[in-house]
């Protein structure tokens, strides 16, 4: 594969991360705390979609590979992981007493529960939508690049969720209301702002990305009930790198370590790809390592640059 | 020792949660007696569980040391414990790719030294960080580990793990062959289901006598630390840890001792795994073990060691149990059902009780300042005196304020330095 072929990897990768990283960091700024479950809730999103999809089917026409049915099963995917988020909220989050530590604690929990739930329905085992694959797109082989419509359809669906929630976040009373909560709570409440129910906004607008981030992991990869666990901890890395709490250095971290995760296989033959490396230069590091890179730059830049790559206040 | 001398009293003295705990334990303790004499769980089994509890009560204390002494969230327990697994697997065993065949003590001191190298590698970058940062650095880290054991098969067999472990005791004078040098017994208790008494009975005896060693050195080494003025600075730390600065403690360095320190506490239980359960797979290094502590921890009492031994006890009852109710009662694959009932544990400990159910008390005060009486013994006159005793009420309520102080403001007391 060529230079290009891994960056139109990475572009797929990263706008799956990008949903996800969305979410986190919103909740992460108003609600205080490191939300364990994030990865399940994207399960969660998978799943409900899989099930959908397996009840009602292509329902005829086909959009850029996918069937109309897919996309039925995609906003149902969203609306589930949101539900069942404010659902958690409510029961569970919002009656206890606890700091953030404990509250990051307790999420464990729920991601475990969340998991559990999932396995003993479904079973440990990767399962697929019951889409047809696709081959490659044609003419974009001689370019070295090997991606399908599926793929096209998963970055531009997040870059209509995206740019909505972007008008949502500058445009409309809601966002300004997140906006003013994440930056000073106390603030935003004694200005009259009824923050409990910005917070369940919040859940609904970060859950529902996750859904449908989900859902497209399960399109581009497989489905298994460990997907969002394992998943979870490059959302930090790319949480972090973008800034805690800034959604616009979330969508930039996602960015950047979802293309990082897919260009690993070029860290070793590194002479070839970059000009003014002797040729036969690379780091040699292979394609298990990716999430591991991930990770350490995550730690990296915690100690460097603990507000990220945006720095903080800048929802 | 009281409890001897005054059975009554001593029963009487203890809370609620204790005599509560006291109660349930007796109860399964009789009901594991019931069915070791009825031949429905076999002695061998039942010692290995002994066993695998004693690691989880050595695993909760490490964590233990780091979270309820210092206030460290540390999410990379299942690294450390791989690495003491690992490191002792890779000495002694058969199958290893590099040494193999060495004395246990080699691999023991191996496997410790490992971790604490690799316990000041993961030290230096995270323990400058806010906790929550912590929490996600060390899990992330936690990973690399597990991602370099599965993957660098020249140096740890890859996903197939290590086979061919010896027993710790191999090549030791007397009881490297003391299980088979045992006679082999036959105890009929119920009539129709004898329970033999041979070689691996007397195999897994040695290795609780081995864990109850570990666990009671490590007790006593952390009980003595937590009363030291070094497990003063490391609670001030954890309540306040711009206090302790302001008081003039490094608290980097104070971070880093009891890191290491419950690393090591950690990897010893590794070490005891490798030669209990004789296989060491990079399954091991799972998060999830790392959370089987987490839950041990928060159900026992962060801080608490009396707390932790009994979560460890819980761990080993929901990690073996779910088989048994697989067997018998719910056709649920026991997999997602223990991360289930973990799950759910974890969310009504933080919900009921989030000091949790042996939380650690006095632990301001040396235990002779109030054993006796109850409060020590004051003069017959003077002010002076007798303000001195009720500023030790006052130091025995703080200590009290202090551990809820804690539950309501974050080990590192951290908001101000967001």
């Amino acid at each position: 594969m060529t230079v290009l072929g891994y960056l139109a990897n990475g572009l797929v990768f990263s706008s799956i991360i990008v949903l996800g990283s969305i979410g986190l960091s919103l909740v992460y700024s108003i609600a205080d705390f490191a939300n364990f479950a994030h990865g399940d809730t994207m399960t969660i999103g998978a799943y409900s979609a899989l099930v959908t999809f397996g009840a009602v089917g292509g329902l005829g026409g086909a959009v850029l590979g996918l069937p109309y049915g897919f996309f039925l099963a995609l906003i149902v995917g969203i609306a589930v992981a949101a539900v069942v988020a404010v659902g958690t909220e409510k029961l569970i989050y919002e009656p206890l007493d606890i700091d953030s530590i404990g509250l990051l604690i307790t999420s464990i929990g729920i991601a475990f529960i969340y998991r559990a739930v999932i396995q003993i329905r479904f079973g440990a085992d990767f399962t697929r939508f019951g889409v047809e694959p696709l081959r490659p797109i044609e003419w974009l082989i001689p370019y070295g690049i090997r991606v399908t419509r599926h793929d096209v359809a998963i970055v531009a669906s997040a870059a209509v969720l995206v740019v909505g929630l972007h008008v949502l976040l500058q445009y409309t009373d809601l966002g300004r209301k997140m906006r003013a909560m994440a930056d000073n709570p106390d603030l935003a409440r004694v200005s009259g702002i009824r923050t409990k129910r910005v917070k369940l906004w919040t859940w609904v607008i970060g859950a529902g990305l996750a859904g449908a981030g989900g859902v497209f992991l399960g399109l581009f990869n497989q489905l298994s009930p460990r997907m969002g666990f394992n998943l979870l901890l490059v959302i930090f890395a790319a949480v972090i790198l973008g800034g805690i709490g800034s959604v616009y250095g979330a969508m930039a971290g996602g960015f950047l370590i979802g293309m990082i995760n897919q260009l690993t296989p070029l860290l070793s033959r590194l002479g070839e790809v970059l000009p003014l490396v002797p040729d036969g230069f690379g780091i040699p590091i292979g394609i298990e390592y990716a999430n591991a890179i991930a990770f350490v730059i995550m730690v990296a830049v915690l100690l460097v640059r603990p507000n990220g790559i945006a720095g903080e206040g800048a929802t | 020792m009281s409890f001897l001398t005054d059975p009554r009293g001593t029963l009487g003295d203890l809370t609620r949660p204790e005599a509560w705990v006291l109660g349930v334990s007796v109860a399964f303790l009789l009901l594991l007696f019931v069915a070791l004499l009825a031949g429905a769980l076999g002695p061998t089994y039942f010692l290995f569980l002994v066993g695998l509890a004693g690691m989880y009560a050595l695993l909760s204390f490490g964590l233990n040391s780091q979270w309820g002494f210092t206030g460290l969230i540390n999410f990379s327990v299942a690294a450390f414990f791989g690495v003491g697994a690992y490191g002792a697997a890779l000495m002694t065993a058969d199958s290893s790719p590099i040494a193999g065949g060495f004395n246990p003590l080699v691999g023991l001191i191996v496997g410790l030294s490992v971790a604490f190298v690799l316990a000041v590698l993961i030290g230096i970058p995270t323990l400058r960080l806010r906790a929550d940062y912590l929490a996600i650095a060390s899990l992330g880290l936690a990973e690399v580990v597990r991602l370099v054991v599965l993957n660098e098969r020249w140096l740890t067999n890859g996903s197939a793990g290590l086979r061919g472990i010896p027993s710790f005791f191999a090549g030791w004078p007397v009881l490297s062959t003391f299980p088979q040098a045992m006679p082999g017994l036959r105890l009929e208790v119920v009539p129709g289901s004898p329970i033999f008494l041979e070689a691996p009975f007397w195999r897994a005896s040695l290795n609780v006598l081995l864990v109850l060693g570990f666990a009671g050195a490590t007790y006593f080494v952390l009980r003595r630390a937590h009363r030291s003025p070094w497990g003063r600075v490391l609670r001030t730390i954890r309540s306040d840890e711009d206090l302790a600065r302001a008081l003039g403690k490094n608290t980097y360095s104070f971070k880093m001792q009891s890191f290491v320190l419950g690393s090591l506490i950690m990897a010893l239980a590794g070490v005891f795994y490798t030669h209990l359960n004789l296989y060491v797979g990079p399954g091991d290094l799972d998060p999830i073990t790392t959370f089987y502590v987490w839950v041990a921890v928060i159900l026992g009492g962060s801080g608490s060691n009396r707390g932790a031994l009994f979560g460890g006890i819980v761990i080993v009852t929901i990690r073996e149990g779910t088989r048994f109710l697989n067997d018998f009662a719910v056709p649920i694959d026991p997999a997602p059902l223990r991360l289930l009932l973990i799950g759910i544990l974890i969310v009504v400990v933080m919900r009921y009780r989030p000091q949790g159910i042996l939380p650690p008390q006095r632990e301001l005060i040396w235990p002779s300042a109030v054993d006796g009486s109850g409060t020590p013994d004051r003069p017959a006159s003077g002010v002076r005196e007798r303000k001195r005793s009720d500023d030790l009420e006052n130091r025995s309520e703080n200590a009290e304020n202090r551990s809820d102080d804690r539950d309501g403001n974050g080990p590192n007391g951290g908001d101000d330095d967001e």
